[in-house]
């Protein structure tokens, strides 16, 4: 046996980079969400400039911590452990760099574009269609590298790390793909295909599903890897394994819907969000009892090795939030805490808790195996752990409390049956505290982070100073035989369940049936919204934007209102006793792509539309608190100065058009004398409540937002107004 | 079933070092699986074809009720009622507990668009003599109560109780006379008192 060896080395040093990029980007996207999170605190902190607004950094944040510092430390935990499990230095080593700078260019062009207000405005799939491309390829590569490493495997079955990897890989192909399909208007401007309900809810599958094959296989993933290594302790029930992994990923994409509960999404949707994600309880617990009681007979190391600290702590968060989302996904609980901070805390525990704390272990594990030397200062990493710890603690209860505080406050009806806090900003002013309590807690985790950075660096230094051999390590295995013999040997080994372990030594049929398992929950929402007509109820009197109208809605996209503002009422007494009649599917038809939001910092919008005289919000854009005292809404001086867009109009009308939206080729070639037209009445109705608009702000941002904040949600108060004459007559 | 399994056996498994036991599933986990998917199933029946109410039914009978109340509430008002809205509201003029809560809903409510002192921004001054919709206590009652829709008053009527109403009312009645800065130019028509 042994002249057949073959000797081979792995490839380390592109998971140093991957490492280096983790800790960084962490800093980074941790850095941008303290500053957002006090510019929430201190509204002054938007220095009215458009660039670092709230509704501009909140999706660079996002995109950052979830693609730039977890996605960068799938990366290095994947290549490190993959080459390790498979017996195999990675497919290709230019494929491998390809990869790395890729991404990075990737995040770069994210933090460009995203300031300048460039958005498709679908959280967390933000980015335009470019980068939607180059994120597509670069995904192809890493799957390149990853499966042709896999066939050159000296290892015959799949460990389950692997299974994990294979799934997040196909997974996140798909959901990237088919929720970024767009039509481009120009190289920085698309609209999505999909509209209203329909993007709603294609959007929703993948974000929900971002979570879950970007934020949770893959960590489960690395959770597998990492916790037996440190451990030095057998994983607890191989079966398990099996039963979570497949329970896991089919059932996950069918729960999408429950960020859309109470919404105009239909009923039946919403059942489905909901039960998916109460079954999801146990296959995602699977994972959490797994990595636990894999630590079986060495709690004790927990004392002395921080790789098992933050790792349990890691795992601890995952079952708790596993638990916290299918609790808000029933509709009673949703209607408390959804489009309030409660969400926010709900995410951040899984993201600060789980995948923070997986990352901080799996540094804390590679970083002295890839430099050769210790860790230059164990006590920075103590402080690293307490200070996080104690940092999310004080996060996720400020948000839990401030949920909670202004949920119930908003559906607060007197004995008189009127809101008893009719004034939106009663509620805002009331989380003051919580906010600034949630920044504490931030800057709490982000010195952590600092720490932790500032100790890497301190170690490979030491490492450089010791002049470390850090040349690949090499290993010698045997290659993979196809023994037919050796094959049914392994099988007779009374195996539990041998057609998995035969299963296990077929990736491209495992492959293959992760695909079917992860496709077919889509389709059973998707189509038949799409196909039945009753779904979507038609509204005769629901008409497309006019040009002026649509260009202000672009403005919306681009000022990322949707980060503060909902436009969907639901059907609640006090919704309806605040905003006005509740939203119909059917008034969004013509919506590329949906505005539906999921938070309110500010109040709803949908039936913002005539509520106010236009002064309001030309007052309201400039100096929020003339308007309403005790608002934390950044000044937007620059709609006053920026001229609106007449150039691109035509070609977004027509984009519009070829998306389906019913324009007339005259719309499209009369679309910016329109335009104009509309803004002189706009002007003209200003100048009449007294305004004084300069000739430059005539034609300014500003007068394209106000057409489209008082078109919102009035097509279907025409519709009654018509049926009342005709009620008259 | 008493050739339970034993615990914590080995298999034959080695990645990178990694072992796995062959240990059978936790039994509450089966159970708890086993239970989400019955409730699943109960709640999609109960729903979809049992009793249950869909979302919008929920609300209609929710409002439906409340609408029952406010009736039975309007019902037994209108036999206590004094008969006279005029002397009703110039009693609160000169109440202080009244207008104390009516500066709160006014600072609240109506500073948004009428300035915290009154003297108009967006909506119109309200400290001097001149009234759009009608001067006396009554007619401004009736346009707090039922708004300006098209200029952007709301009817407050939904968002306020009528002791709120009644108390803003008597706040905005004493504004008259006072000198706040910066005071809106006058609008309509000269009321006297």
């Amino acid at each position: 046996m042994n002249d057949m060896l073959e000797k081979f080395s792995y490839d380390d040093s592109v998971v140093r980079k991957f490492v280096l990029a983790t800790i960084i980007w962490g800093a980074v996207g941790m850095l941008v969400g303290v500053i957002i999170a006090a510019q929430l605190a201190y509204p002054a902190l938007n220095f009215d400039l458009p660039w670092i607004t709230f509704g501009r950094l909140r999706p660079l944040h996002t995109n950052a911590v979830i693609f730039a510092f977890a996605g960068n430390t799938i990366f290095a935990g994947i290549y490190y452990s993959t080459q390790r499990l498979l017996k195999a230095r990675m497919f290709s080593d230019i494929l491998s760099n390809i990869h790395f700078w890729g991404w990075q260019l990737i995040i770069v062009s994210a933090a460009i574009t995203l300031p300048l207000g460039i958005t498709v405005s679908k959280e967390y799939a933000e980015l335009e269609w470019p980068i939607d491309i180059a994120i597509t390829l670069i995904w192809v590569v890493f799957a390149v590298n990853f499966f042709g490493t896999i066939f050159k495997r000296r290892e015959k079955h799949l460990y389950v790390a692997i299974w994990f990897y294979i799934a997040t890989i196909i997974t996140v192909a798909m959901l990237h793909i088919v929720n970024s399909l767009a039509i481009p208007v120009s190289l920085y401007k698309s609209y999505p295909i999909y509209s209203g309900i329909q993007d709603a809810l294609v959007q929703w599958w993948y974000g929900h599903n971002a979570v879950a094959f970007f934020l949770t296989t893959p960590f489960l993933g690395l959770m597998y890897y990492f916790v037996p290594k440190a451990a030095e302790r057998p994983v607890f029930s191989y079966r398990l394994s099996i039963i979570h992994f497949w329970s896991l990923i089919f059932l996950y994409i069918w729960s999408g819907p429950h960020h859309l509960l109470n919404s105009s999404l239909p009923n039946w949707a919403q059942t489905m969000g909901t039960v998916f994600s109460i079954i999801l309880i146990a296959p995602s617990w699977g994972g959490m009892i797994n990595g636990l009681l894999t630590l079986r007979g060495a709690w004790d190391k927990l004392r002395t090795d921080p790789v098992l600290k933050f790792m349990v702590v890691g795992i601890t968060f995952y079952g708790m939030s596993t638990f916290e989302g299918p609790m808000m996904s029933i509709k009673s609980i949703n209607a408390l805490t959804h489009f309030t901070d409660y969400t926010i805390g709900h995410v951040h525990s899984g993201a600060l808790g789980w995948n923070g704390f997986i990352a901080f272990g799996l540094i804390y594990y590679l970083v002295p195996k890839l430099w050769k030397v210790p860790f230059w200062s164990q006590k920075l990493v103590t402080a690293h752990f307490w200070t996080a710890t104690i940092g999310i603690v004080i996060y996720i209860t400020a948000m839990w409390a401030a949920g909670i505080t202004q949920g119930l406050m908003w559906r607060a009806i007197t004995s008189e049956g009127v809101l008893k806090y009719p004034n939106f900003i009663e509620t805002v002013v009331k989380l003051q505290p919580f906010y600034i309590a949630r920044l504490l807690g931030g800057v709490l985790y982000l010195t952590g982070t600092i720490l932790l950075v500032y100790n890497v660096f301190k170690t490979i230094a030491v490492s450089k100073a010791q002049k470390a051999d850090l040349t690949d390590p090499s290993f010698q295995a045997a290659p993979l035989t196809h023994d037919k013999e050796e094959e049914e040997n392994d099988d007779k080994h009374s195996h539990p369940t041998p057609w998995h372990r035969k299963l296990e030594g077929k990736p491209l049929i495992f492959g293959c049936l992760v695909l079917v398992a992860v496709f077919i929950g889509g389709p059973f929402e998707f189509v038949p919204l799409a196909l039945i007509k009753t779904n979507v109820p038609q509204i005769s009197s629901v008409h497309p934007y006019t040009p002026l109208e649509l260009e202000g809605r672009d403005l919306y996209i681009k000022e990322g209102c949707y980060n503060c503002h909902s436009q969907m009422v639901r059907p609640f007494r006090d919704e309806v006793l605040r905003y006005g009649e509740y939203s119909k599917s059917g008034e969004f038809i013509y919506d590329h792509p949906f505005q539906f939001g999921s938070k309110r910092t500010g109040p709803d919008l949908h039936r913002l539309g005539g509520k106010y005289p236009s002064s309001w919000h030309w007052k309201h854009m400039r100096e929020p608190i003339s308007t309403s005292p005790g608002s934390i809404m950044p000044r937007y001086p620059w709609l006053y100065e920026n001229k609106y867009d007449l150039e691109s109009i035509s070609s977004k009308i027509k984009a519009m058009k070829t998306l389906g939206v019913p324009y007339s080729n005259e719309d499209i070639s009369n679309a910016a004398i329109n335009m104009d037209a509309q803004a002189n009445k706009i002007v003209e109705e200003l100048k009449s409540q007294g305004e004084a608009v300069s000739d430059t702000e005539a034609k300014s941002e500003i007068i394209a937002l106000i057409a489209y904040l008082q078109r919102l949600g009035t097509d279907i108060k025409a519709k009654t107004e018509t049926s009342k004459k005709d009620n008259n007559k | 079933m008493t050739d339970k399994k034993k615990e914590d056996e080995l298999l034959n498994h080695d990645y990178d070092g990694i072992q796995e036991y062959d240990n059978d599933l936790p039994n509450w986990w089966k159970q708890l699986f086993i239970l989400t998917i019955v409730f699943a199933l109960t709640y999609t029946i109960y729903y979809h074809l049992g009793p249950g109410l869909s979302q919008e039914e929920t609300l209609a009978l929710e409002i439906k009720q409340a609408e029952k109340i406010a009736k039975w509430k309007a019902d037994e008002e209108k036999l206590n009622a004094p008969k006279d809205i005029n002397a009703e509201l110039m009693q609160l003029v000169s109440n202080k507990s009244a207008l104390e809560k009516g500066k709160v809903v006014f600072e609240g409510q109506c500073a948004a668009c009428h300035g915290a002192q009154g003297q108009g921004i967006i909506g119109p001054n309200l400290t001097d003599n001149h009234w759009i919709h009608g001067g006396t206590i009554k007619e401004i009652h009736s346009t707090i109560e039922n708004g300006v829709v098209e200029k952007g008053m709301i009817a407050w009527k939904a968002l306020l109780s009528k002791d709120q109403l009644q108390s803003v009312v008597a706040y905005v009645w004493n504004l008259n006379g006072t000198n706040p800065t910066n005071p809106k130019k006058e609008e309509g028509v000269l009321v006297n008192r």
